[in-house]
């Protein structure tokens, strides 16, 4: 069977008034059926756009250049209206960041996860808050939005992202507007019902620790493209691209107490066109006269994918400091 | 000199309940000293109290019991305290007036204390080089600034009087990781030279422990947990602190 | 800078993207100068008596046909654009000015100050004007004065309530909160944060104010409570031609099909400015 979701080359610009930016440069992205995936990068490294191309969702001003997305084999860019509406409704489930502004603030919980079950009885909607491990599912379907927590008003979006029994749900940043001691605990019962419902979970995400946590593979996205791709602990334990070790080290949490966090020089590219280079050649500290010359194409290096002209250097790098340590 | 900068006593803020709502207390109890020189961490979920307990230490809402001493006097009015004081806030889409040229902001201040025109205009171009921007930037408006830029302009403006006390709420929160880093170590090396006392309020532990010597756990209104950050980068005492932490690592 | 060195330039721009804007600003801007400078113009005496037969049809003579004294129309309807627009302007500005300074102060101060100037502007606007306007017109009489009064009841809740609800987001913002935490004075943060922040909002509310205004000042005219005559206002044209209106139509058709122009170029300009300050915010470029 082929893989769920497909990217190839995607292109995607927008066209503000004067000037035109690339958000996704060629990217390409595999998700698999069955696994969760963290797309993770900073604002305008173009993982919102990926992960939202996925359903067609993007603004007006978007324009695809070139290449393709397939979901379940088909293109979403081919697709005609009623195909598209279709596919966002049994195929895909979107949670998005804040669940406040998700839900409709004048419709009780009960009756808006009734209507994406598309008008379901009680008794299946009570199920399915209990799925989502909502505690008291009858007070939470009689509750208005506002009445409920950032958490609960979570969960209840998951139950309707779920209610279709999706082969892909696009999580993006489901967690940023909650609070810190139930982040994990939500990302759990997603983690869980993927695995229940063997849907495939992408994850949009800034952060690498929770990430770490909670997804099976991860791609690293700079400058429109993942630059680095594969099984969570191998790339976050060894990065193969300098991207990924910046962004790790730069990140409060895995430091010890003293040392001193390393902020990522310069900031983060603005592409006009299709990089001709690498696109994080000018704060890369292992730049080479290459780096600027040619465009690193996605290679598999020990087990992932990494579009680096030296990604085996980065490696070798790290096993001789592994080595030397007594 | 032993005299910290800020000292809460058995501090309460109670806000008076409404028709429907019953009487509720934002902050219970709580006391604590913050020295000069020292980065407190203050941490807890929303609605723990803690931005609440930011605003009292800030002068900007008055404790219902208890008292506030400042360099080792009844805080008094804000007005007062000019200069003493400033403040980083979340959000840096607003954390400047979008109509005022940057350099304006920045002197806002300044122009407070009434301070000469030629010497607001060199403190505020000596300022923003300290917090690593070019000088150019006080001629442009916010919306032409990236979000680490619009913080680094917020903090240039919060240090310009050189205040004996500034708090940081949620400063780094909305910042992309490399950003955060950048911003962290700033105020790092800004309290190294200038020596004021802080309060970092986030829900951060990660961020907190790297940038605080100390660090306060909120819930509910109450202070749980005080205690060095290195406690926070091993096991914490209270049950409610290791849950936070546990959850963020 | 386009607008002002190549005029015609930017409206064929602003006719190719909207024009509909185009028409309203165009036709706006005809009024507007015809009531500022149309009494120069060699149409005619608006009060000469019996210039020409009485109740004439529209002629070479009289584009505007002839009303039951003989005067000419054409200029008595240019004098009444001029009474319209600039009474309502007037009122309109006025009450700007005390609506954005009361809102301001009800949203910066919060607490009782609040309360009763809230109070206050719900009160005022759920008052149907026309009932204010009887009532101020039988206290003071019928005049310019209690059209302008009127007017100003009827608009201030407009500016009360947006300026009041602006500012009060805007306090919490942290350049107020920073203004504030640095000891700035409370006239310091309305005059420097808050002001040129509630600026564009009180734009678009100017221009529905406007609108409205010239539709009250033309009701009131109408019902006689207003411009009082030899001068005239659309509205006291509008009553005038009203008495006629089946064998000198022409008459209320002339007067009431200028007092729709205006208000429609009024309410086309304001739509317009209102897109252009107030975009649909877009999703973020991520």
């Amino acid at each position: 069977m082929s893989a769920l979701i497909e990217a190839r080359g995607l292109t995607i610009a927008y066209a503000a008034r004067e000037r035109h930016a690339v958000a996704l440069d060629a990217a390409d992205l595999t998700v698999e059926r069955d696994e969760s995936l963290a797309l993770v990068g900073e604002s305008g490294s173009g993982k919102t756009t990926l992960g939202m191309a996925i359903g067609r969702l993007l603004p007006p001003e978007a324009r695809r250049e070139s290449g393709d997305l397939l979901v379940d084999g088909h293109s979403v860019f081919v697709a005609g209206d009623e195909e598209l509406r279709a596919l966002r409704r049994d195929k895909l489930g979107f949670v998005f960041q804040n669940p406040m502004t998700a839900l409709d603030p004048t419709m009780r919980a009960g009756r808006q996860v009734a209507l994406a079950l598309g008008g379901a009885n009680a008794e299946t909607v009570r199920e399915l808050l209990a799925r989502v491990e909502l505690p008291d599912p009858d007070r939470v379907m009689r509750s208005f939005p506002h009445q409920l927590s950032g958490g609960m008003a979570q969960r209840v979006v998951i139950a309707m992202a779920i209610a279709r029994k999706p082969l892909a749900l696009i999580a993006d940043e489901p967690t940023a507007s909650l609070d810190a001691s139930v982040r994990d605990r939500v990302m759990e019962t997603l983690g869980r019902l993927r695995a229940e419902t063997r849907a495939s979970l992408v994850i949009l995400s800034h952060d690498l620790r929770m990430v770490a946590r909670h997804a099976g593979r991860v791609a690293v996205m700079y400058g429109g493209r993942p630059v680095e791709t594969g099984p969570v602990e191998r790339v976050l334990k060894q990065p193969a691209h300098p991207y990924t070790r910046a962004l790790l080290r730069a990140g409060a949490g895995g430091e010890k107490p003293g040392e001193r966090l390393e902020p990522i020089a310069g900031s983060p590219p603005v592409l006009a066109a299709r990089a001709e280079s690498c696109a994080f050649a000018p704060r890369c500290p292992m730049r080479q006269a290459v780096c600027s010359q040619n465009r690193p194409e996605p290679r598999a290096v020990e087990g992932r994918l990494v579009a680096c002209h030296f990604a085996e250097a980065m490696l070798a790098e790290r096993h001789a400091v592994e080595e030397t340590k007594p | 000199m032993s005299e910290p900068v800020v000292r809460l006593r058995d501090v309460w803020v109670t806000y008076r309940g409404g028709f429907f709502r019953p009487a509720f207390d934002a902050v219970r109890e709580v006391s604590l000293d913050i020295a000069a020189g020292e980065t407190l961490g203050l941490v807890g979920e929303s609605g723990s109290g803690k931005s609440t307990l930011g605003r009292v230490c800030l002068g900007l809402t008055a404790p219902s019991r208890g008292e506030m001493f400042f360099e080792g006097q009844p805080f008094g009015r804000l007005r007062n305290r000019r200069g003493q004081l400033s403040v980083v806030l979340q959000f840096p889409e607003w954390a400047l007036n979008p109509r005022l040229r940057c350099g304006r902001s920045v002197e806002e201040p300044l122009v407070v204390l009434g301070v000469s025109a030629e010497e607001r205009k060199r403190r505020v171009a000596a300022m923003l080089e300290h917090v690593g921007l070019d000088a150019a930037i006080a001629d442009r408006l916010p919306g032409q600034l990236s979000g680490g830029q619009r913080q680094r302009v917020a903090i240039a403006r919060a240090l310009v009087t050189e205040p004996r006390f500034i708090v940081f709420d949620e400063a780094v929160s909305a910042l992309d990781v490399s950003v955060q880093a950048q911003v962290l170590n700033l105020i790092r090396d800004l309290q190294a030279k200038h020596g004021f006392g802080a309060l970092f309020i986030s829900h951060d532990i990660a961020a907190t422990r790297y940038l605080c010597h100390r660090i306060a756990v909120m819930r509910e209104g109450e202070i749980v947990e005080i205690g060095p950050s290195e406690r926070f980068y091993g096991q914490p005492e209270h049950e409610y602190s290791r849950a936070l932490l546990a959850a963020a690592l | 800078m386009n607008l002002i060195l190549r005029p015609h330039r930017a409206w064929f721009s602003l006719w190719r993207r909207d024009s509909l804007s185009a028409i309203g600003l165009t036709t706006l801007v005809v009024l507007v100068l015809l009531g500022l400078f149309g009494h120069y113009l060699p149409i005619g005496d608006a009060t000469r008596i019996a210039a020409g037969p009485r109740l004439a049809p529209p002629s070479w003579r009289f584009p505007f046909g002839t009303d039951e004294l003989g005067r000419s129309f054409l200029p008595r309807v240019v004098l009444g654009i001029r009474a319209t627009f600039l009474l309502s302007a007037l009122a309109v500005a006025m009450t700007a000015c005390l609506g954005t300074l009361l809102g301001m102060v009800a949203g910066y101060f919060r607490g009782a100050t609040d309360q009763i100037v809230a109070r206050v502007a719900d009160v005022l606007f759920s008052f149907p004007a026309l009932l204010i306007g009887l009532l101020i017109a039988a206290a003071a009489g019928p005049g310019e004065t209690s059209a302008v009064a009127v007017i100003a009841v009827a608009a201030l809740p407009l500016f009360v309530r947006v300026v009041r609800s602006v500012t009060l987001t805007l306090s919490g913002r942290g350049f107020i909160v920073a203004a504030e935490v640095a000891g700035a004075s409370p006239l310091r943060i309305m005059g420097v944060h808050i002001l040129p922040n509630i600026a564009g909002a009180v734009v678009v509310q100017l221009t529905y104010a406007l609108s409205i205004g010239m539709i009250i000042e033309s009701a009131l005219s109408f019902l006689g409570l207003g411009v009082q005559p030899p001068d005239a206002s659309l509205g006291s044209l509008l009553r005038q031609g009203s008495a006629y209106l089946t064998f000198a139509p022409w008459l209320a058709l002339s007067s009431g099909l200028v007092l729709s122009a205006a208000i429609m170029s009024v309410n086309l300009v304001g739509d317009a400015v209102r897109d252009a300050l107030e975009p649909l915010q877009g999703r973020s470029l991520t």
